[in-house]
């Protein structure tokens, strides 16, 4: 086990291990470059995943405090996970690439009022073969000769409406599942209820794929349990060492450069609260965009009632998708567009969901009709806002000592109307076959989908990071997780987050290996 | 008819909003009361039968039997008996359902039951075991076996073999292209 010196000042500094900073990591070590990647979570195995939502919820979820203003419910204001792995380890697994006019959002959409819409300063030519080696890495089913997973009960029924409604774009989607033994991990076996861990290690997660491999380059060692307070700055304004809590003991890793990678929340947490003379708002922050335009994706539910059993439980979460409604069309009534997924609900979920609708029959007679229920899940794109941020208390602070990040987040006109449009579009596909009873539910509970509050773009006075996601401000510090999002597009985001830290990962080689950082 | 239901959908949304945050949160509730063994006079006149009487309305299932109904009340009581602000918070409520009629509540019709229960639904008390009786009820594998939710699968190697894509009902793939 490759263990580093904490005063080894040659040593890449990655904060968080999932989806952005476990694949930068394997990335480096890989080309030879030696990382230290900081968790602050535990390193949990494949035998502590267990086939139960509940149970998972407690091992996964970043339960420190968080406030909210807006929309928010406060008491669960965003979703994220402290643990190896990060968010691959509460994920779909569901990997759509960015359309071209979603990274083209500007051009695309032309003025929109209240946002800060723009175009990525990276072309979606540019972007193509690096979603080629996130798909091929992650093992993407639908791409590259990877099988697309067999269709189930749910989907067939939603398949089955969507074309009784005209759609024509649809199948199992691409899924980072594996739908043939692969890369040392099985095939899927459908064991349903696989959002909070894939039991088996068939979907991939970085717990056990990136990590490991990055060890096995002998240029890595990953500390967990490890939660990051400082970045300190030098007198030549290079981050020169990170500071962090183990155990209850602060330690001090010196560092050659540093990534962070804590989707989102952290990541503005740790630019913001480190203040000095040289960044009076934060690190970083000379634009004053840091933790601005925070994004995330609606995720709103319809449920059917249908004629048939369904057992929805019995398959993967996400088992398939209609693409027909994620085009650009203005004539709906907004801009951008929304994917149509499958959902299914253990009953405990399914109860306090509906309990929207009142208690008593009301609840009971759908939860009656469990093995017949066909659901749901509508994802749409949200325009970046400025208004949308996350910002640090004045006062409070949490067990580490650290302030408590405030979420503020309201739906711009253009998510609302987008909604309406899809809870409809939903209500039909439903109707088509024959439903005796349809729920819709909203979006009260916060997808894992955090972007945009460290922007990339060509400005330093209009965005945080260059396109190769460094901060402006500081040479030796990037960003790597969906902070560096301009635009949310409107999909699943983990996808995008590889292909970026990938080629990310190309561009420090390339700068190390030239003496510049 | 269309607009009907968009204004049904939207009231739904909207109540949503009050209550359903929830949802994916069973393990806060519990991170919110920690089991203490604490000695409480936890005993008030009829209070397990009349929290039964009352979760049987907010989850009425044919197929469960009081005796469920029962037992979970009894777990939703204990839990109180280590918060004392919620179990007199708790007692206030059933109360008010005890009080009004000539009879206890738990020996009403549940006709009558149901009008009750509708002007308190809006109580702290109320909201409060709604939620956490949701919990108690919906994650007994009792009740898994009368909706038809078969559990954790990873044990009998998922339904990839069992039914995952079983379903018989639709129309054939002919009629769907």
């Amino acid at each position: 086990m490759t263990t580093y010196s904490l005063e080894d000042s040659s040593v890449f500094v990655v904060i968080g291990s999932g989806a952005g900073g476990g694949v930068l990591s394997r990335e480096l070590a890989s080309r030879g470059h030696k990382v230290v990647c900081l968790e602050a979570g535990p390193r949990l195995t494949l035998g502590d995943i267990v086939n139960d939502e509940t149970e998972m919820f407690n091992k996964l979820t970043w339960l420190d405090p968080r406030m909210a203003t807006g929309k928010p419910d406060p008491r669960f204001p965003v979703w994220g996970c402290k643990t190896v792995g990060g968010t691959t380890m509460h994920w779909t697994g569901a990997c759509p690439r960015f359309e071209p006019h979603e990274m083209r959002a500007r051009s695309t959409y032309g003025d929109m009022p209240d946002t800060t819409l723009v175009d990525w300063p990276v072309s979606p030519e540019d972007m193509a073969p690096w979603y080629d080696k996130a798909e091929i890495r992650m093992g993407v089913t639908g791409t590259h000769g990877n099988p697309h997973l067999p269709p189930g009960n749910n989907y067939k029924v939603l398949e089955a409406g969507a074309r009784k409604c005209g759609y024509t774009d649809m199948d199992t989607h691409n899924m980072a599942i594996n739908s043939v033994a692969r890369d040392g991990r099985p095939h899927c076996r459908q064991l349903g209820f696989c959002t909070s861990g894939c039991a088996l290690g068939a979907k991939w997660s970085t717990l056990y794929t990136e990590i490991p491999a990055a060890e096995e380059t002998g240029n890595f060692e990953l500390r967990p349990g490890c939660m990051v307070t400082g970045l300190e700055v030098g007198e030549d304004g290079r981050i020169a060492s990170v500071t962090y809590l183990h155990e209850g003991q602060s330690v001090t890793q010196k560092a050659r450069a540093v990534s962070i990678a804590g989707n989102v929340v952290e990541t503005t947490r740790l630019l913001l609260n480190n203040r000095s003379e040289r960044h009076p708002d934060g690190l970083a922050n000379s634009s004053g965009l840091v933790g601005r335009n925070y994004m995330r994706h609606f995720t709103i539910q319809v449920m059917g009632v249908m004629p048939g059993k369904v057992h929805f439980y019995r398959q993967t979460h996400l088992a398939g998708v209609v693409r027909d409604e994620r085009a650009h069309r203005p004539e709906r009534g907004f801009a951008g567009g929304f994917l149509i997924s499958t959902v299914p609900f253990t009953p405990e979920v399914l109860a306090k969901n509906m309990l929207v609708g009142g208690w008593g029959r009301d609840l009971t007679r759908v939860l009656d009709k469990y093995e017949y229920l066909a659901g749901m899940l509508l994802t749409g794109e949200d325009p970046p806002q400025r208004s949308n941020a996350i910002t640090l208390h004045p006062e409070a602070r949490d067990a580490n000592g650290l302030p408590v990040p405030v979420i503020h987040y309201e739906d711009h006109p253009n998510t609302i109307a987008m909604k309406e449009y899809a809870w409809k579009a939903g209500r039909r596909i439903y109707e088509a076959m024959g439903a005796e009873e349809i729920v819709e539910m909203g979006d009260y509970i916060p997808a894992t989908h955090n972007m945009g509050t460290a922007r990339m773009g060509e400005d330093p006075k209009a965005s945080v990071c260059t396109p190769y996601g460094r901060t402006h401000d500081v040479a030796n510090l990037f960003v790597s997780d969906g902070s560096l999002f301009p635009t949310s597009g409107g999909c699943n985001p983990t996808l995008t987050i590889v292909a970026l830290a990938m080629r990310q990962a190309e561009h420090i080689d390339g700068e190390l290996r030239a003496g510049r950082l | 008819m269309a607009g009907a239901d968009t204004q049904a959908g939207l009231a739904r949304r909207q109540v949503l909003g009050r209550i359903a945050l929830g949802a994916v949160l069973p393990a806060l509730g519990g991170l919110a009361t920690p089991l203490q063994a604490a000695e409480l006079d936890t005993e008030g006149p009829g209070e397990r039968e009349t929290s039964a009487a009352l979760l049987r309305q907010m989850f009425p299932h044919g197929a469960l039997t009081p005796a469920f109904y029962d037992e979970m009340a009894g777990r939703y009581l204990e839990e109180l008996a280590a918060r004392p602000d919620a179990l007199a918070e708790h007692r206030r409520g059933l109360a008010l359902l005890d009080a009004s009629y000539i009879a206890p509540f738990a020996q009403l019709p549940a006709v009558i039951q149901r009008a009750l229960v509708a002007r308190v639904d809006q109580e702290p008390f109320f909201t409060a075991y709604l939620m956490r009786g949701a919990e108690l009820v919906y994650r007994d594998a009792r009740v898994w076996d009368e909706l038809g939710y078969e559990g954790s699968s990873v044990e009998y190697g998922g339904y990839l073999d069992r039914g995952f894509d079983d379903i018989d009902w639709l129309p054939g793939a002919g009629e769907m292209q």
